[in-house]
């Protein structure tokens, strides 16, 4: 059973960052606390990842305007744009039914 | 030219006013047609859209073509979806 030392320097750098066993010049191992991963922003639907959605840590995400973290439309940074493509046209759809169900009298036959 | 012509009402399915609802004002050519909401009652911009980004409507308005966004809205005053659309606002 190979022992691996902590190598911590206070506890808040142990539970954010991941850690990876690794052997030093001296011979002995030691976890090294590599940076967080990101996960990218993904599809609600398809769970694909979003295009022109940036990732990276909060305060990178912070310091950029909303207009560069997703695109600008309905379900923007939330649905790609194939699965928003068929939410809207499903949306518009209903809407029309309704229209023809509502108004008769200036609805023409289409 | 089909069913997108001079005064038909359409729910834009694409870009930033996707959902939102606008009339055909002049037809360009078989791909393009210029539209508007109007910006006043719709929030949908004067601009030329690709037909296909538009889902007409079984609802049509008399406007001359090229009607300016007045005319358009007085026309719309007229029917049912006028009160729908204030409502919603």
């Amino acid at each position: 059973m190979r022992i691996i030392e902590l190598n911590v320097r206070g506890t808040r750098r142990r539970l954010k960052k991941k850690r990876v066993a690794v052997r030093t010049p001296g011979g002995r191992v030691v976890y090294h606390y590599k940076p967080k991963r990101h996960s990218p922003a993904r599809c609600a639907i398809c769970k694909k990842p979003l295009n022109a959605t940036p990732t990276g840590p909060k305060s990178f995400m912070k310091k950029l305007p909303k207009s560069k973290k997703r695109p600008n439309r309905p379900y923007g940074g939330n649905l790609c744009p194939t699965c928003f493509r068929k939410v809207i046209l499903k949306k518009a759809l209903k809407e029309g039914e309704a229209l023809l169900e509502g108004d008769v009298s200036d609805v023409e036959s289409v | 030219m089909g069913i997108i012509e001079v005064g038909r009402v359409c729910i834009k399915t694409a870009g930033r006013e996707a959902g939102k609802k606008c009339v055909v004002v002049r037809v360009i050519d078989k791909n393009f047609v210029e539209i508007t909401g109007p910006k006043k009652l719709t929030g949908v911009r004067r601009r030329r859209v690709n037909v296909k980004h538009l889902l007409p409507l079984p609802l049509k308005i008399d406007i001359p073509e090229g009607a300016g966004d007045d005319e358009v809205l007085e026309a719309l005053k007229t029917t049912e979806l006028y009160k729908k659309l204030v409502k919603a606002e």
